[in-house]
């Protein structure tokens, strides 16, 4: 008899669903049983697998905070996996494994200024950072949040944006790329506001999700404003099927991204043999 | 470890042995079909002929991870992960193989995370390795060390003539040759250190160190440019590991379904895919060289051995010739200091 699992998952009611834009949701999850929620503990950056039994398997990072009671997942529309979830309602059971991965260094970093770039659907992990920190807001110097989305109708998280925006020592800047009447934010790429940020560089962390190619340019903006590359830490997107580095999918040279990784400091992604972006 | 004694066999006695194994387990043994052998399962009195067995056509690693293997069962009320423990032999391992063995071994039970469906398939299978005599025409396990065994069998097998010689390396093995009363005899002999004679080579002497100064090469373009990205490499691979998860509802139950391994191989396009479309290896020269360094480099650095166990069947099966060999040679040209 073996008593070990890897691939078994525990069950979660859906007990709240929140519309965040038209073809993304936010899940609240609760375990069936609270030794469940136990076992799932985890740190913002990580992330779980959620499956729907006879369709399939994603990964997603949690946006909720590793003291919350529930767990929260949020779901773009992208694929086969997603486009089921969509349908969930109130009640309906989703399959949870993990967590996996390292997180971002949230305790490593306490007594620093932190910038956060968050793009589009790679917000969940860092919001679930942020919200990390503002309950341990004394432990850090002061926070920027850079958000940014293609179109003024993808904003996420409007409600906890706002409450973010009234925290002490907090920035919170989000840019839209297609302007659009209304909007009276900010209009271009996340790097443009990063660049004119004024910070202290010897005492500043970079934090950042988000597509790929994004990540690139973040990263080297990150270099401009002076920050090292030990202080850099970027989460990668890859297919990940088994979440503890078994079947070889989220491979970057020699790394795994579901074990090694999501988040690799630039130092890291630098020495890696392969073209990560 | 307790030094094991050595014994001999008659090799008229083979089939015997595997007869009497193969009513107490599964025996999975070279049988010859169309002109090639494979791993297959003997049935009752079934005979295996070696005459001609240079190796399998495809890995041992068919029966450690068997393709389609059911790793989790539900039900409306129940989910229950499954596992293979029925006791197994895989019998005529050549050492190459038995090194990719422990290659996989590292790999799924390394790193702090069991796969634990391998884990009990490998805990209830029994090597019986089969050292070589001579070659096949791709192998180049003599610059690989893979060509003798220090390790990874419970029983080893050497030619000698009308006898096999007969090491034991593990307890379950010293119980295997217990059990099998007088068809072993105890020997003070030493076996004769196989000396298959391959005709390849590949030399590793700081070959990961050029590899990684030829990150940038053109030469895996070059070989992009003959590749058919068909994955007869990996599949046919002694320590190819990757494989997915697939989702298999019952179709007369939907409330009722599997979760199945499907072994997948990084050189096809979708390896890499994520929803959203977005494929991280595009170019096939990507994926070539993925292939080429998961074997010669990131081993070493992750398991601490080479992943290329020099068994030669990438090159035996690649119907564009492409030689692992022969491009290591060229990184070595270019590269090496």
């Amino acid at each position: 008899m073996v008593d070990e699992h890897t691939y078994k998952p525990n069950p979660a009611k859906v007990v709240k669903i929140i519309d965040e834009t038209p073809d993304i949701k936010t899940f609240v999850l609760k375990f069936g049983k609270p030794a469940d929620r136990k076992h799932f503990s985890f740190m913002p950056g990580q992330f779980g697998l959620f499956s729907l039994m006879g369709i399939g398997e994603a990964p997603f990072s949690m946006c909720s905070t590793p003291k919350d009671p529930e767990i929260k997942i949020s779901v773009r529309n992208v694929g086969n996996v997603t486009n089921s979830m969509l349908t969930m309602k109130k009640g309906d059971l989703l399959g949870v494994r993990g967590p996996y991965g390292n997180g971002f260094p949230v305790d490593e970093i306490k007594g620093k200024d932190v910038i956060i770039v968050a793009g589009g659907i790679g917000f969940p992990p860092l919001a679930s950072t942020v919200e990390y920190i503002l309950q341990k807001r004394k432990d850090y110097g002061r926070i920027w949040v850079i958000y940014g989305v293609e179109h003024v109708n993808d904003i996420v998280y409007r409600s906890s944006a706002s409450r973010w925006k009234r925290a002490k020592n907090l920035e919170m800047i989000t840019t839209v790329e297609e302007k659009c009447k209304g909007w009276e934010g900010c209009v271009g790429l996340v790097t443009d506001p990063l660049k004119k940020l004024k910070i202290n560089p010897a005492n500043t962390v970079g934090l950042s999700c988000g597509p790929s190619v994004m990540l690139k340019f973040v990263s080297q903006a990150f270099q401009k404003l002076g920050i090292d590359d030990l202080d850099i830490h970027l989460s990668f997107e890859r297919m990940m099927q088994c979440g503890i580095g078994k079947c070889g999918h989220c491979n970057i040279g020699d790394k795994y991204v579901c074990r090694d990784g999501p988040i690799f400091s630039l130092r890291e992604i630098k020495r890696m043999q392969e073209e990560v972006w | 470890m307790v030094k094991q004694a050595n014994y001999t066999m008659e090799k008229k006695d083979l089939q015997k042995f595997l007869g009497a194994l193969a009513s107490k387990m599964d025996v999975y043994a070279p049988v010859k079909t169309k002109g090639r052998y494979n791993f297959s399962r003997l049935k009752r009195g079934q005979e295996i002929e070696l005459a001609g067995y240079s190796n399998t056509e495809f890995p041992p690693r068919e029966i450690l991870m068997p393709e389609g293997e059911t790793l989790v069962r539900y039900a409306r009320k129940t989910i229950c992960e499954v596992f293979d423990e029925r006791k197994k032999v895989l019998f005529g391992v050549r050492p190459c193989d038995v090194h990719g063995i422990i290659v996989l071994d590292k790999v799924m039970m390394g790193h702090g995370d069991m796969e634990m469906h391998y884990v009990e398939r490998r805990k209830s299978t029994l090597i019986i390795a089969l050292n070589c005599t001579e070659a096949g025409e791709n192998c180049f396990c003599e610059s690989m060390e893979t060509d003798t065994l220090t390790g990874g069998f419970d029983i080893l097998l050497t030619d000698a003539g009308e006898r096999y010689h007969v090491e034991v390396g593990t307890p379950e093995g010293a119980k295997l040759v217990k059990g099998a009363g007088r068809i072993f005899t105890e020997t003070l002999e030493k076996p004769v250190k196989p000396k298959p004679g391959c005709e390849k080579k590949l030399d590793m002497n700081g070959l990961p160190d050029m590899m990684k100064r030829a990150a940038k090469s053109k030469i895996w373009e070059d070989v992009a440019k003959r590749c058919l990205s068909c994955a007869c490499c990996t599949f046919s691979c002694p320590t190819c590991f990757c494989f997915s998860l697939k989702h298999e509802p019952d179709m007369t139950d939907l409330s009722k379904g599997e979760i199945k391994r499907e072994m997948d191989y990084c050189m096809l396009l979708r390896f890499s895919r994520v929803a959203g479309n977005m494929v991280f290896r595009q170019h096939r020269a990507e994926r070539v060289k993925q292939f080429f360094y998961h074997k010669l480099v990131y081993g070493m650095e992750n398991e601490g051995k080479s992943h290329c166990v020099g068994c030669g069947r990438c090159i035996t099966e690649c119907m564009a010739h492409i030689d692992i060999t022969e491009e290591a040679a060229k990184v070595r040209k270019s590269y090496g200091r």
